[in-house]
């Protein structure tokens, strides 16, 4: 892939899950790119709605409840939000594949690991059982499980090589865009180092663009180049690393990055972000955030900013951007 | 300063079918009056069995546990529940430690209730608003069931039932694992607010070292059962001597575009805890290993200033 050709392109997304008593917004106006072979972080807390932008592009919003309300998934030039189920089904896994966070729930638990992955290989590439085997076996080698556990169960690996596994899974039909959803929060501090080293090394040897969904601003600053900090469902800051990590514009990032409990300064107190979290099904009718925001004024309450470049490809979605004012 | 508590070789196996699970092997460590006790280490490591064997949530295999000069390793009955009064716990997950079928008021007060503290309907409810005010709850939430909440106000429900009966000892075992960064700094906050203002020893069990550093005085690391180094908490991270600690803290992502470092991979995952066999338990993964450490354990030396370290290795050219 190119590496300045865009793969991804999400625009003025809109996802509302629809129940008898409430209409939640999860995902609000949502427009990023992702390039080939480049790596997006989505960071953002609980509920701020960073999985159900992954499941969208992976059309697996629950049935009966999600929808996608407004706007356009396009992977290699093609909208992807129009596709029929079945269509849907040959994307997924060859173009599009994922990661989930709780590797156990997303294995199967009565299938030997080996056979799970040839499964996919014969469901996306006419081949031979035998060829398909093969390949597995390959694949598994190549994450680190030999194979002689390659034809184990799910319940005889560790954490760490289910997650192994799972990626192996991810990556079997060398898909264009890899979407890891919090890849490393169930795993252990040495073994999250073993998983992030591998997803990158692999990433860099096939060219995958990823899209990385995690809370852990570390990791974000260890794996990816650009970042989409998202809160109550919008992006309200966008940039690359360096715009994240050293211009901080938005007061959410501010706020993020001084709840963090230092390594190397001492801190005598820590300055959590005051107030309640967002009700997505019941958004305030300016900005989002204005309820927790320590640089809030009166404009904020009833005034929704627009997205404003206060550098190139930096976007900040703020009054205070408005004004010009960071 | 006075030690509140000390453990002298502490040990906790679990019968299981293979054979024993060593999850606590031979710990000894001592907490000051009014410190904060940092324990970390990974998931199985026993860091959270140690803080149950202490409390006699569980009963211990073998070595001693002395609260406040006496030993409490095998009291029973009357002198058992006397004693937990003075040490409480606050757990992980506010979400199953909390029982949905009774209100905030109820959970916190019926402590009070078992012991029988309060002598009339009024004092009762006068504690009661006494504890919500102190760790930030509302009142109006006193009727209130815990689904109601958030993660971080279940928890502060939690704190508030652990500091019911006014307890010095508390031990908290991953208190803010569950929680958002942003809820996770306001518990913090109020952890140590209430440590100054009751005077409180705490004992901080986390898998978080950035979280450890910021709130102890002393950090013990352990792995698979063993303490295999313990110091002040800013030495710890500025001269760690155990290779376990030094590929741990490398291990750390830190949220800066800037840190430049080493990265120390240790390759493999834990060695089984059941029946180990004798040697330093870090040795199969461990870049440095010699046959002595395959084949002796290693004591914890003392090789600075209240620093200690159970590596054959540490200290030498090595």
């Amino acid at each position: 892939m190119d590496n300045n050709e865009v793969l991804l392109k999400v625009s003025n997304l809109v996802v509302h899950y629809e129940t008898h008593k409430a209409v939640v917004e999860a995902v609000n106006n949502v427009s990023f790119e992702i390039r080939g072979g480049e790596t997006l972080g989505l960071v953002g807390e609980t509920g701020a709605g960073k999985t159900t932008i992954a499941l969208a592009i992976m059309s697996l919003l629950p049935k009966n409840t999600g929808r996608i309300v407004q706007g356009s998934i396009e992977l290699g030039g093609r909208d992807i939000t129009s596709l029929s189920a079945r269509e849907m089904r040959a994307v997924r896994g060859r173009d599009v594949s994922m990661i989930f966070q709780d590797p156990m729930s997303a294995l199967n638990p009565v299938m030997r690991v080996d056979a799970q992955i040839a499964e996919l290989i014969r469901l996306h590439r006419h081949v031979s059982r035998l060829d398909a085997a093969r390949q597995a076996q390959e694949i598994l080698k190549k994450v680190g499980i030999q194979p002689e556990r390659a034809g184990e169960y799910p319940h005889q690996f560790s954490g760490g090589m289910k997650q192994r596994v799972v990626i192996a899974m991810a990556l079997a039909c060398s898909p264009k865009l890899l979407i890891a959803d919090e890849p490393t929060t169930a795993l252990d501090v040495t073994i999250q180092a073993q998983v992030l080293d591998l997803i990158r090394e692999l990433k860099d040897a096939s060219g995958t663009s990823m899209l990385l969904i995690t809370h852990d601003l570390g990791v974000v600053a260890e794996t990816c180049d650009r970042v989409a900090v998202i809160y109550a469902g919008e992006i309200v800051e966008y940039g690359t690393l360096e715009d994240i990590f050293d211009h901080a514009s938005h007061p959410y990032t501010k706020c993020l990055f001084a709840t963090i409990p230092s390594l190397d300064k001492d801190v005598e107190r820590l300055q959590p972000i005051t107030g309640p979290a967002v009700n997505s099904a019941d958004l305030p009718e300016g900005c989002s955030f204005c309820g927790r925001c320590p640089q809030a004024r009166e404009i904020c309450m009833t005034h929704d900013p627009s997205q404003v470049e206060v550098a190139p490809g930096h976007l900040v979605k703020c009054v205070l951007a408005e004004e010009g004012l960071l | 300063m006075s030690v509140i508590l000390e453990t002298k070789k502490l040990q906790k196996y679990f019968k299981t079918p293979k054979g024993f699970l060593h999850a606590v092997e031979d710990v000894s460590l001592q907490i000051e009056q009014g410190e904060t006790l940092g324990i970390v280490g990974e998931s199985g490591c026993g860091k959270s069995t140690l803080g149950r064997t202490i409390l006699h949530l569980l009963e211990p295999t073998g070595g001693q546990v002395f609260f406040e000069g006496k030993d409490i390793t095998n009291v029973r009955g009357r002198e058992l529940k006397e004693l937990r009064r003075k040490m409480q716990i606050i757990f992980q997950d506010p979400f199953s430690s909390l029982n949905p079928r009774m209100t905030v008021g109820e959970i916190i007060g019926e402590p009070l209730r078992i012991f029988r503290v309060t002598r009339s309907r009024e004092e009762y409810s006068r504690r009661i608003s006494e504890l919500m005010d102190l760790v930030g709850l509302a009142q109006r939430n006193i009727n209130s069931y815990p689904h109601e909440f958030d993660g971080g106000r279940r928890q502060r429900i939690g704190i508030a039932r652990a500091l019911c009966l006014g307890p010095n000892f508390i031990v908290c075992d991953e208190p803010v694992s569950a929680l958002d960064v942003s809820i996770q700094a306001q518990i913090l906050n109020l952890l140590q607010e209430l440590q100054a203002e009751l005077g409180l020893t705490l004992m901080f069990i986390t898998h978080d070292l950035s979280v450890v550093r910021h709130i102890s005085q002393h950090i013990c690391v352990m792995y698979l059962g063993q303490l295999v180094e313990k110091a002040p908490a800013k030495e710890l991270f500025t001269n760690s001597l155990h290779p376990y600690t030094k590929a741990l803290l490398s291990a750390i992502p830190i949220p800066s575009i800037h840190a430049k470092r080493e990265r120390i991979i240790i390759k493999g995952e834990l060695s089984s805890p059941i029946n180990p066999g004798p040697g330093c338990r870090f040795a199969s993964r461990c870049p440095h290993a010699t046959d002595l450490c395959r084949e002796t354990t290693p004591e914890l030396r003392e090789l600075g200033p209240n620093h200690f370290v159970a590596c054959h290795l540490a200290g030498s050219a090595g």
